[in-house]
C-alpha cells in the first residue's frame, strides 16, 4: 500500500516516488526537492538521487532535475493553492502539510524593516517524513514516574534534529493520557488530562481540529498556536494535568513554563540540544534548569540503527552538563561508523531507584548521530 | 395552406430569435452583478476568513445560480484532486471553456481570467488587490451592459418580428 504523504507531490514526482522499493518507502526519512537539481532522498541514514525511471543512484549527474514548473506546483499544493492562508508559516520557512510531515522551505526572502516578511521564488524543498511509532515511550516513561502526584515529574526532552524526538514525545503524551504507565508501582493510576500546545502541528497534525494521531483519549490540543500563549490559555480553559509543548527555548516560553508550573500542572517540553551541556549553556534552558524547573530529562542519542535515550534527574543532569563543558565538543557526520557507546554506571551517581540512570535501546528507525565524542569518555575528563 | 403554415413557422422563430437575443442582452448584467457578489465573497474569505482556495471557491459557488455557479465548483474539485494542476491552468481551462455557457462577453473573460493567473499565489494583501481590480473592471463591463441592455433589447426583440415578418413579405 503506497503511503498517503505521497499525495502531496505533483503528478510527474510521484510517479517517480511510487517505483521505489517498499523497503525504502519504509525507511524514508527526507525527500528533498531543488529547482533544476537532481531529486534526492533520504532513508536509513544513508542518501540516494533518484533518476528519472525511478531507481536509485549514487551519482547526482544521473538524477532527475525538477523543473521550475513541477517546483510551483509542488509549493501551490503543498499550501492549498492559497499562498495568502500561509504567510505566518512562509515567514517561518516551512509548512506542516496533513498528516503532521512537515516541509521546509527555502528560496529567496522579502525584508521588511530587516526582518523576514515573507518567501518568494521558493526553489528548494525538504519533506520530512513524519510516523507515529506507538509503544516507543514504553521503556522511557516509568522513569519519569512521581509518585507522591501519581503524574510525571516536570520533563525536558533534549536531542540533536533528527532523532524522533517529536516522534518520542507524541507516545509519551498518548501513554500519559491512556494510562500506560507502564510501571508496576504504577498499578491503578488512571490516566491524566493532558494538554498540547503544537505550535508546528507536527506533534498532533490536526486536521480541522482534530488530532490524526493517535495521542490518548484525555488529550487536547491546541494547533498551531504560539507555545507561550497556549499554555497560558490552555490552563484557564482547559484544566490539564501535564502540558506538553515542541522545541522550547524562548524567554516567552520561559515564563509560560513558570506560571504552569505555579499553576499545579506538570509539563513535558522538548529542546533542541546536542546534549545536556548545551542545555545548560543556552540562556534561556539554563535558567530554567538551574531553578530546578525540570525534575527529569530525557537524552537521546543514536548508536548505529539503534536510538538510545538515558533519563536523568535534576542533579545528575547539572553534574553531567558541567563535566562535558570544559572539554572540546563536536559534532560527527551522521553516515560515520557506529560508536559503542561506553556508559559505565559509574559515571552517572545513582542516588535513588527512579532518580537513577536507565540505560535503554529503543527499537527505532535508523536516525542521525551527532555525539558528542566526550561522552564517551564521561568520567575520564578532569 | 402550406404556405400559411411555412410563413407562420417563420414569424413564430424569428420572434423567438429576437426574444432570446433580448433575453441575453437582460441576463448579461444580470450575471454581471452576481459574479460581483461573488467576488465579494472571495474577497472577505481571503482577507478576513484566510480559507483555502479550494474551500472559498466552494463558498462562493454556493451563494451563486447556475452557470456560474457549475464552474467555481468545477475549479474547486479540480484543484482538490490530485491530479496537482496549478490554480492558473485549472482556472483557465474550465472558466475559458466554460464561458459560452453564460451571457457574458469577452470582457469579463478577460478580466476573471487576469484574475486567475494571479489568485493564490501570493500574500493576502496583493490577492486583495487583484480581486479589487477584477471587481473594477467588471463594473465597468457592468454599465457598458446596463447601456447595451437599454438600447438593444427591445430593438432586438422587435427586431425578430420584423426581420420574420419581412421574410414572409418576401415569400409572398
Amino acid at each position: 500500500m503506497l503511503p498517503v504523504w505521497l499525495d502531496i507531490f505533483p503528478a510527474s514526482l510521484r510517479a517517480r516516488l511510487d517505483k521505489l522499493p517498499d523497503s525504502v518507502i519504509e525507511s524514508l526519512e527526507e525527500v528533498r526537492v531543488r529547482e533544476g537539481r537532481p531529486l534526492e532522498i533520504s532513508y536509513g541514514s544513508r542518501y540516494a538521487f533518484l533518476t528519472p525511471d525511478g531507481l536509485l543512484s549514487g551519482d547526482h549527474r544521473e538524477g532527475y532535475r525538477t523543473s521550475r514548473e513541477e517546483c510551483q506546483a509542488f509549493l501551490e499544493k503543498l499550501t492549498d493553492h492559497s499562498l495568502y492562508a500561509m504567510e505566518e508559516e512562509l515567514k517561518r520557512g516551512y509548512v506542516t502539510v496533513s498528516g503532521g510531515h512537515r516541509v521546509g522551505l527555502a528560496g529567496r526572502t522579502v525584508l521588511e524593516g530587516g526582518h523576514v516578511r515573507h518567501l518568494r521564488d521558493v526553489a528548494a524543498f525538504n519533506v520530512r517524513i513524519a510516523r507515529a511509532r506507538v509503544g516507543c515511550s514504553a521503556a522511557v516513561l516509568p522513569g519519569l514516574l512521581d509518585p507522591a502526584a501519581r503524574s510525571i515529574r516536570h520533563t525536558l526532552l533534549v536531542s540533536p534534529p533528527q532523532q524522533g524526538k517529536t516522534t518520542l514525545l507524541r507516545d509519551l503524551a498518548r501513554a500519559i493520557s491512556a494510562g500506560e504507565w507502564n510501571d508496576p508501582s504504577a498499578r491503578g493510576w488512571r490516566g491524566r488530562k493532558v494538554g498540547i500546545v503544537d505550535e508546528r502541528s507536527e506533534i498532533a497534525a490536526c486536521e480541522r481540529g482534530v488530532p490524526t494521531f493517535d495521542l490518548g483519549p484525555r488529550t487536547d490540543v491546541l494547533d498551531a498556536c504560539p507555545k507561550a500563549e497556549g499554555m497560558m490559555m490552555l490552563v484557564r480553559s482547559m484544566s490539564p494535568e501535564v502540558i506538553v509543548v515542541d522545541e522550547i527555548g524562548r524567554p516567552e516560553d520561559a515564563d509560560a513554563l513558570r506560571e504552569a508550573l505555579h499553576a499545579g500542572v506538570r509539563v513535558l517540553a522538548t529542546a533542541h540540544a546536542a546534549d545536556l551541556a548545551d542545555v545548560f549553556e543556552r540562556p534561556v534552558l539554563s535558567a530554567l534548569a538551574r531553578e530546578g524547573m525540570f525534575g527529569a530529562y530525557i537524552v537521546l542519542s543514536r548508536s548505529g540503527s539503534m536510538v538510545r535515550h538515558r533519563v536523568l534527574g535534576a542533579a545528575e543532569a547539572e553534574e553531567e552538563a558541567g563535566r562535558r563543558r570544559r572539554s572540546i565538543r563536536y559534532g560527527i557526520p551522521r553516515d560515520a561508523p557506529p560508536q559503542v557507546p561506553v556508559h559505565a554506571p559509574a559515571d552517572v551517581p545513582v542516588t535513588a531507584p527512579p532518580e537513577g540512570s536507565l540505560e535503554l535501546g529503543l527499537k527505532a528507525r535508523p536516525l542521525p548521530l551527532i555525539r558528542s565524542p566526550a561522552s564517551a569518555e564521561g568520567g575520564a575528563a578532569p | 395552406m402550406i404556405r400559411l403554415v411555412g410563413a407562420a413557422l417563420i414569424l413564430f422563430a424569428g420572434t423567438m430569435i429576437g426574444f432570446l437575443q433580448a433575453a441575453r442582452f437582460a441576463e448579461r448584467p444580470k450575471q454581471i452583478r452576481h459574479l460581483l457578489h461573488a467576488l465579494q465573497r472571495l474577497e472577505t474569505e481571503i482577507g478576513y476568513g484566510q480559507t483555502p482556495l479550494p474551500e472559498a471557491l466552494l463558498r462562493v459557488a454556493k451563494v451563486l445560480p447556475p452557470p456560474l455557479a457549475g464552474l467555481f465548483e468545477r475549479i474547486a474539485g479540480e484543484l482538490r484532486s490530485a491530479s496537482g494542476e496549478t490554480v492558473k491552468a485549472a482556472w483557465e481551462r474550465i472558466i475559458g471553456g466554460g464561458w459560452a455557457s453564460t451571457a457574458m462577453r469577452a470582457g469579463e473573460l478577460e478580466a476573471m481570467l487576469r484574475l486567475g493567473a494571479s489568485l493564490g499565489g501570493s500574500g493576502r494583501d496583493d490577492q486583495l488587490k487583484h480581486v479589487r481590480l477584477a471587481m473594477l473592471q467588471l463594473q465597468a463591463e457592468e454599465t457598458a451592459a446596463r447601456e447595451d441592455q437599454a438600447k438593444y433589447e427591445r430593438l432586438s426583440r422587435s427586431l425578430g418580428v420584423l426581420g420574420a415578418a419581412l421574410v414572409v413579405i418576401l415569400m409572398m
